[in-house]
């Protein structure tokens, strides 16, 4: 091979590389977001149902967890971010586009999945789920786990906990609601990654947890109901603040959605809701976007996708495990979107 | 002999030429200096909230902004030593195999039988160890099942800078134990081992490089467990490089700096397990070579 | 006495073929460890790459070309879909690496061999390369999004810096061993014709070598094309096409592969293996290429 042609082959690569038109479509408008992986899936199907009707823009959902998308926004490195908790009071002087609008898009349970052969429907109470995540409780039979099951055949068996080894919202939410639920119970605090004890198994991702309990037996751990319902896994049914056992599911979801409390600045906290129906441990996410935007173009399509988020893509959210939301937190946010101007 | 001396443009070009030459391989000094001075620099705030501590705190609850690296730092030397315990005598079976065992027409397939290892990216060894080999043998995720995978990994390097010490022998000190009548393992302890231990410490040492710095794989299959400061191989743990891979996306600017710390760490243990290492070897070859 | 004695010796002469046997046995048993090694080698190799070809050819050849070409599904749970923005992102990464470590390497390694020598500062070089090739991947990974990252976002390009970087110092290692194997007489040959330093270099030697610095380029390639944990830092994640070097995210093999190993979706754990499958085939390529080039400068010999 002679020095000439090796030239010529790395021009290629390089050239090529500069100069191939693009693929995707043709000169539109690119949107950027990143952040909260528990809404990843819904980013999935709406990105693909919206550019049905918009071929000429290209969306890109990254995930990589809400604290990235938070960071990203904050430096504007994308258009959107994912979060499933809001900006930290500290983290509020490090954003340099100025205000930011919160915008619900979807509630998600995270259901308690277990491993446990013969038994088929478990009811857990919030002070007994601290207990077992915690390591206070250390086998199935245990005599509290037994009062809230009468009749079911817990077997003599170790107790396995999994649960997230990557920094994570899904966390963060289960833990807040352990802190609120299971108050002087729960000892771990609240957080993305929390210091959990030595004996217990982690894993990537939801999926990651998911395999875990999957292939463990006697294992228990918290999952996304998407990724719960995908690996098959048993889930157990919650005590809720009305005393009830509700099992996780997307109507249970938006009942949880009915019993909120909505700041103006539309935020929230679905978890441990009122409500006879409602499951308690559902969580919540938004989607994060500056007020005042600089290019046209991006805004134009920065408000119709999040138009399409908050309205009209809510009817693909079941099909996926998500609860859509209430229709009055879809009337404040389709008004919200108004802020949205380009100065 | 020298080029003649230039004048005038042929002088200027060819020095030019002379000091890009020197510029590009200054760039490695320099690169290497950016690393440390960038992370270190970026680390500082976790050390201004818990100083040396950082070192000998055994918890890490980033909600308590409290980050201890014992458990990361012991749990990357127990599967670096695991995976050692299992390369070493392989690798150096393997070396000790092509060198004095096989006859010359096997020697190239068993060198193929090592590039096609050094060839499989270390993530598809992750890829094949949590999908895979997690599930059988009951290993599930664990210190040992990660120093599996590295075993698997190092032993291409081991091998190769083995078989090149190993090499180096002088014939005439194996014909001469031959000669005396010594068994083919005897000629080997008695010529070849004597000869080479010092390069064989050296590559072994690299491979122990190495396999500490490796992230994805170990990540991947080691379990993620907190607070692990234990000898009990088939328990979870977890590593200096897993955690940072692990916890980067969701972390807060202090945990960020904790996770840096952490780098940082890995790269001063690295960086003086390869000098020494380098050193080892290098000596040994120059001292084979007759120098 | 003494007599008696050597008499009563060479009444039984001893029987010198016969070797004391538990030293036989000893050294059998250890020989048939060593081969035993060679197992314990091939065992994992033929599994992992028997589990890579069973799990990620019916993926990846299904209806070929799909696989190679197909954008990367948006909707993780769907089957189908291909790899090829991954595919592109990893030819592209390493492509812009090796433009950027091959000739820096080489430029290196022509200072440390034609020009430095044995002065300190080649031999401070020459030992700071070895130890920068054992940089954890990862850490070379954070200082990329220090330095690059935060500064100008994610893109193939900060992927490309941080492979360079690893390549860097293998690259001078190949080429410094190839220019040392490059007889002086041709060297002389040049300066006797009048012929500049820079321009011997250039014209006769570098080309000498040529196959040399090709086969270890193509080794440093290999081991970039499979790396992971740099790229997280720098690339990003996107699930299109991107040609563009310069701007955006952009996805490669490994990192898909990364993502997908933990999904609980099958089809994704499935487009995992078909990934691997690839990545396994292009660094395989490489290397047998860098093989075929070494084997080339053995015949010259």
């Amino acid at each position: 091979m002679s020095k000439s042609s090796i030239l010529t082959w790395a021009l290629a690569v390089v050239g090529l590389s500069l100069t191939a038109p693009r693929l995707a479509s043709a000169a539109g408008t690119t949107l950027n977001g990143s952040g909260s992986t528990l809404s990843k899936p819904y980013q999935e199907v709406a990105i693909e149902e919206f550019k049905k009707a918009h071929k000429e823009l290209t969306i890109n959902y990254g995930g990589g967890g809400s604290g990235k998308g938070r960071q990203d926004l904050a430096d504007m490195v994308v258009d959107f971010a994912g979060s499933d908790s809001p900006y930290k009071e500290a983290d509020m002087a490090k954003i340099k586009g100025g205000e930011v609008l919160y915008f619900p898009i979807l509630l998600g349970p995270i259901t308690v999945s277990y491993n446990v052969s013969g038994v088929d429907k478990l009811n857990l109470s919030p002070e007994t789920i601290a207990k077992i995540f915690q390591r206070d409780i250390k086998k199935w039979n245990d005599k509290a786990i037994a009062a809230e099951n009468a009749g079911a055949k817990l077997p003599d068996e170790d107790i396995v906990v999994a649960h997230r080894a990557d920094g994570s919202g899904t966390t963060q939410n289960f833990t807040e609601y352990l802190n609120g639920a299971a108050k002087g119970v729960w000892k771990l605090k609240s957080g993305s990654t929390v210091e959990w004890p030595s004996d217990t198994q982690a894993g990537q991702g939801n999926g990651g947890v998911a395999q875990i309990v999957k292939s463990t037996k006697g294992a228990i751990g918290y999952v996304d109901l998407s990724d719960a319902k995908a690996s098959g896994l048993k889930f157990a049914s919650v005590k809720n603040q009305a005393g009830k056992f509700v099992e996780p599911t997307t109507a249970a979801a938006s009942a949880a959605g009915d019993g909120i409390e909505v700041k103006p600045n539309l935020l929230f906290s679905a978890l441990n809701a009122k409500g006879d129906r409602s499951y308690p441990i559902t969580c919540q996410t938004w989607v994060i976007a500056y007020a005042k935007q600089t290019d046209k173009a991006k805004a134009d399509a920065l408000k119709a996708y999040l138009k399409f988020l908050v309205k009209d893509g809510q009817k693909l959210l079941s099909e996926i495990d998500y609860a859509p939301l209430p229709k009055s937190l879809e009337d404040k946010a389709m008004k919200q979107l108004e802020k949205i101007q380009v100065k | 002999m020298q080029a003649l001396d230039l004048r005038g443009n042929k002088a200027y070009l060819d020095r030019a030429f002379r000091w890009s030459a020197a510029g590009a391989a200054a760039l490695v000094l320099l690169i290497l200096g950016l690393i440390a001075v960038t992370i270190t620099g970026r680390s500082l705030p976790v050390f201004h909230e818990m100083g040396l501590k950082f070192f000998t705190t055994t918890r890490w609850s980033p909600p308590d902004a409290l980050f201890g690296a014992l458990p990361f730092i012991w749990g990357t030397a127990f599967t670096a030593l695991i995976a050692l315990l299992i390369a070493v005598p392989i690798s150096l079976g393997m070396a000790l195999f092509m060198t004095q065992v096989a006859p010359p027409p096997i020697r190239r397939p068993m060198v193929y039988l090592i590039d096609l290892l050094a060839g499989v990216p270390s993530v598809v060894f992750g890829l094949w160890g949590v999908l895979v080999l997690s599930q059988h043998f009951g290993l599930g995720r664990s210190f040992l099942t990660a120093g599996i995978i590295l075993a698997i990994m190092i032993i291409p390097i081991i091998t190769s800078l083995s078989r090149e010490v190993i090499e180096t022998t002088p014939p005439g000190d194996k014909e001469g134990a031959l000669a005396l009548g010594c068994t083919r393992w005897e000629m080997i302890g008695a010529a070849v081992i004597p000869h080479s231990a010092g390069g064989l410490v050296g590559a072994v040492m690299l491979g122990l490089g190495r396999a500490m710095g490796e992230t994805i794989a170990a990540a991947l299959v080691i379990g993620s467990a907190l607070g692990q400061l234990t000898l009990h191989a088939l328990s979870p743990g977890n590593s200096m490089p897993a955690v940072i891979a692990n916890e980067w996306g969701e972390a807060d600017t202090l945990h960020k700096s904790a996770l840096i710390a952490l780098a940082v760490t890995l790269f001063v243990i690295t960086i003086v397990v390869n000098l020494i290492a380098t050193a080892i070897v290098q000596r040994s070859m120059r001292r084979a070579q007759g120098l | 006495m003494e007599l008696a004695q050597e008499t009563e010796a060479a009444a039984a002469p001893p029987d010198l073929t016969a070797k004391q046997s538990w030293r036989s046995v000893k050294s059998a048993v250890m020989t048939s460890l060593m081969i035993g090694s060679v197992v314990a080698i091939a065992a994992p190799l033929i599994a992992v790459l028997w589990a890579v070809l069973t799990r990620g050819a019916s993926v990846a050849f299904h209806q070929f070309p799909d696989f190679f070409v197909k954008d990367i599904p948006n909707i993780a749970r769907r089957a189908g879909g291909g790899m090829g923005p991954a595919i592109l992102g990893t030819l592209m990464v390493t492509g812009a690496a090796t433009c950027i470590a091959v000739p820096l390497g080489v430029m290196g390694a022509v200072y440390l061999h034609e020009y430095g020598g044995k002065n300190h500062f080649s031999r401070l070089v020459r030992f700071m390369s070895t130890v920068m090739s054992g940089v954890p991947s990862i850490v070379m990974g954070l200082f990329i999004y220090i330095v690059w990252t935060l500064h100008f976002g994610y893109s193939a390009f900060g992927g490309a810096l941080a492979l360079a970087c690893l390549m860097l110092p293998v690259v001078i290692g190949a080429t410094e061993q190839m220019l040392r194997l490059v007889p002086n007489h041709l060297r002389e040959a040049s300066y006797a014709l009048g012929t500049s330093k820079s321009r011997t270099i250039s014209t006769v030697v570098l080309p000498a070598a040529l196959p040399g610095i090709v086969s270890g380029s193509l080794l440093a390639v290999a081991r970039a094309a499979g790396e992971t944990a740099p790229l997280l830092f720098a690339v990003g994640a996107a699930n299109e096409y991107n040609p563009h070097l310069f701007e955006e995210a952009n996805t490669a093999l490994s990192i898909q592969i990364f993502g997908n190993a933990t999904s609980s979706f099958a089809a994704a754990q499935d487009r995992a293996w078909g990934a691997a499958l690839t990545l396994v085939l292009v660094t395989f390529l490489a290397t047998l290429a860098a093989r075929v080039f070494t084997a080339r400068i053995a015949r010259k010999r």
